[in-house]
């Protein structure tokens, strides 16, 4: 027998395409080089869906990309933007410089302004004048070079303690002396994975691994890099810019 | 928008070697609105023993008046001074008579405790808003810019800090992790208290 | 007309005699007096309370008589007077220092919870439809403020710090006894002894570990008290606890 009541009644479906993986991501440029990082913990709630899901991507030689937010949008969006670059190669024969890519990502995501990838970018590397860069966007393509950016789960955590770390910020410089403008790359690797530790420490959607992706510019040295475990030589190029990984354990819990 | 957000204001507490600090910063606002740069949310309870309150500003007041009350019925009628661990269970359980309709403060406390050897140990603790007691051993923090705060000073803290070393790092805690939160800041008040005596320093930071 | 001793007065608890007394606390005083005698001594390191516990047919089971009693883990009481009433009090004096445990996160200090009892027995002494409690008590404590402590409280809902005092039936002897036996630096070992003996002086029938009932508190040393409560339970470690039939049994060997 058909329920009288529920016939003609109005109903509501509804379908949320967008969810939050979790985790964090961080970059930090420095003078001649670029330091991009983002743990691996991949989460949907309480639940882990696995301990190593990678945030951060090499797009060419010199610039990372790393994506945090809804991991599907993420993994989406970084294979189209790897493919755009891909395009430019056989047009161009040559990467595309680190501010062009910027400005891709910008008009990638506004493309989408009104069913926006639900992904923050952080896009780190070398500029073709050698410096060290960091462009930070929102979903919706709102972008800006900086020399550091947090974003994530653990943003509010890390942002502030970079803003004193690595912009000095009230922090007065003694008499006749000046905060530096960048900091050394064994600095810079230093206060990621304090950030990291810190984060993992204090927000259960931050743990498991630290992948944390290096670019130096052509003539640099590593400046200290080979004292780190577990550093893997990735990539280089002719003209000499030259990428590193770095693996590290978070803890777990 | 949370009740709890309403007026806005962080406080932070820390331990030293042989001393604690509490700092909170100095803003009063209506919502998005500020009222005041000089709303103090740090009370004395006795000469080593310090209170915090972050919350609601009506509450702020009140409970003020309540603890400051209580603590003095238990001095007069025990003829002693109430210990900062007392004083946390005294905190704790006067928030819990208000389990249904509670009071909307997440107190922080830091003191200094005689132990039976006649020495001072630190002591800090901090409660949510029905009184659920956190004693840490590093720091503990509430209000509006708590996430900043645990951010930065899981960063920055490190254990046996002398007073003035624990003074710079609850100071740059707290203006670092406040100026990163639109609902505190407006400047800082900060109190280090050591066996014999307690500094007290208010910080301009960045007024914005 | 009542024919007792306070006449008109003596019926209105509320009331005062035209001498200024309240004639149902002088009767309650003499209910105690005729109770069993109970005494107590504060020594250097500790304080000992102790009873004589009497019944009335060799019939009577009595496992379940109890007149030292546990308050909290430093604070015990022994009393003269009516097993009932002091059976009401012990019952609010252990509610009262739950109370004050809840609030603080730590046992009421001795003087405090005294003075919870004594406010419980004034009480009584002024409301309507009651009468004064039959007893009288001696509070044995210890706490860090003050160290041990050892009051007693009347009907009336006075209470006075000894450092040895006795009650009961045979109170003016017993302490003209104490007067005697007391100094100031005596331990505590020697405090029970001195117990036994006071109450051997006055005692009727055989003293036995059957007969009388003790409890100590022990002064806890200052590294003890930096551990106050224990590893194993998360429990406050106790100063005050009853001496066992077997521990008696050696004391009175000696």
């Amino acid at each position: 027998m058909p329920d009288m009541v529920s016939i003609g009644q109005p109903q509501q479906r509804q379908f949320n395409p967008y969810s939050e993986n979790g985790g964090t991501i961080l970059a930090i440029a420095g003078a001649n080089f670029s330091v991009i990082a983002g743990d691996t913990r991949q989460s949907e709630g309480y639940n882990i869906q696995t301990r190593y899901a990678p945030k951060v991507f090499r797009l060419t030689d010199k610039a990372v990309l790393a994506v945090n937010g809804f991991a599907a949008d993420g993994s989406m969006f970084v294979k189209k933007v790897k493919q755009r670059l891909e395009w430019y190669r056989h047009a161009h024969a040559k990467d595309m410089p680190l501010r062009a890519i910027a400005r891709l990502i910008q008009t990638m995501l506004y493309s989408r302004r009104f069913f926006p990838y639900y992904v923050y970018n952080i896009l780190g590397g070398i500029e073709e004048d050698g410096s060290g860069a960091v462009y930070s966007f929102d979903p919706v393509g709102s972008y800006e070079r900086e020399s550091c950016r947090a974003a994530g789960a653990a943003q509010s955590l890390v942002q502030p303690f970079l803003d004193n770390q690595i912009y000095f910020k009230n922090q007065r410089p003694p008499p006749g002396t000046s905060n530096p403008t960048h900091l050394p790359l064994h600095e810079v690797l230093s206060l990621v994975i304090d950030s990291f530790t810190s984060a993992t420490e204090r927000h259960i959607e931050v743990g498991d691994g630290l992948e944390i992706f290096v670019v130096l510019a052509k003539g640099s040295t590593t400046q200290g890099l080979e004292n780190f475990a577990n550093v893997q030589e990735m990539t280089q190029t002719r003209e000499g810019e030259r990428m590193f990984n770095i693996r590290r354990n978070l803890k777990r819990d | 928008m949370s009740i709890m957000q309403y007026n806005g204001g962080s406080v932070i507490a820390m331990v030293g070697k042989d001393c604690v600090a509490i700092a909170s910063d100095l803003r009063l606002g209506n919502q998005a609105l500020g009222i005041s740069s000089n709303f103090q949310k740090i009370f004395s309870v006795t000469d080593r023993i310090y209170l915090g309150l972050p919350g609601l500003a009506t509450d702020v007041t009140t409970l003020r008046e309540l603890f400051r009350y209580r603590v003095n019925m238990y001095t007069i009628k025990e003829e002693r001074e109430i210990q900062p661990e007392t004083f946390a269970h005294l905190v704790s359980s006067t928030l819990y008579e208000h389990r249904f309709g509670p009071y909307f403060i997440e107190p922080v406390m830091a003191g200094l405790s005689k132990t039976p050897s006649g020495s001072f140990k630190p002591f800090i603790a901090a409660t949510d808003l029905i009184g659920c007691l956190n004693f840490a051993k590093d720091f503990v923090v509430a209000g509006t810019a708590s996430e900043k705060l645990y951010g930065v000073a899981e960063g920055l803290w490190e254990s046996d800090l002398e007073p003035e070393d624990l003074f710079e790092t609850i100071s740059q805690t707290m203006l670092n992790a406040v100026d990163r939160d639109a609902y505190s800041g407006w400047g800082v008040v900060v109190h280090v208290i050591t066996k014999d005596k307690v500094v007290t320093r208010t910080l301009k930071g960045r007024m914005d | 007309m009542a024919n007792t001793g306070g006449g008109a007065y003596s019926y209105s608890l509320t009331v005062f005699s035209p001498s200024g007394k309240l004639v149902q606390i002088e009767h309650a005083l003499a209910a105690v007096s005729q109770g069993t005698t109970s005494l107590g001594i504060k020594a250097s390191n500790g304080i000992v309370i102790a009873t004589e516990k009497k019944t009335s047919s060799i019939l009577i089971d009595d496992l379940m008589l109890e007149k030292v009693a546990v308050v909290c883990p430093n604070i015990g009481i022994v009393y003269s007077g009516m097993g009932p009433d002091f059976r009401v009090l012990i019952t609010r004096a252990r509610k009262s220092a739950q109370a004050y445990w809840k609030m603080y996160g730590e046992y009421p200090p001795t003087r405090i919870l005294t003075q919870e009892i004594a406010n419980v027995m004034q009480q009584a002494t002024q409301s309507g439809g009651v009468r004064p409690y039959g007893v009288s008590l001696l509070v044995a404590g210890w706490d860090g403020t003050r160290g041990q402590q050892l009051f007693q409280v009347d009907p009336s809902g006075s209470f006075w710090a000894w450092k040895a005092s006795a009650i009961g039936k045979n109170m003016v002897n017993a302490k003209t006894f104490l007067e005697k036996r007391y100094n100031d630096d005596i331990s505590l070992e020697d405090a029970i002894h001195t117990a036994l003996l006071t109450l051997k002086e006055g005692f009727e029938g055989q003293m036995t570990e059957k007969t009388i009932e003790i409890g100590i508190i022990s002064v806890p040393s200052t590294a003890e008290r930096e551990e106050p409560t224990s590893a194993a339970t998360g429990r406050p470690k106790a100063t005050f606890r009853k001496l066992t039939e077997e521990e008696i049994k050696d004391y009175l060997a000696l």
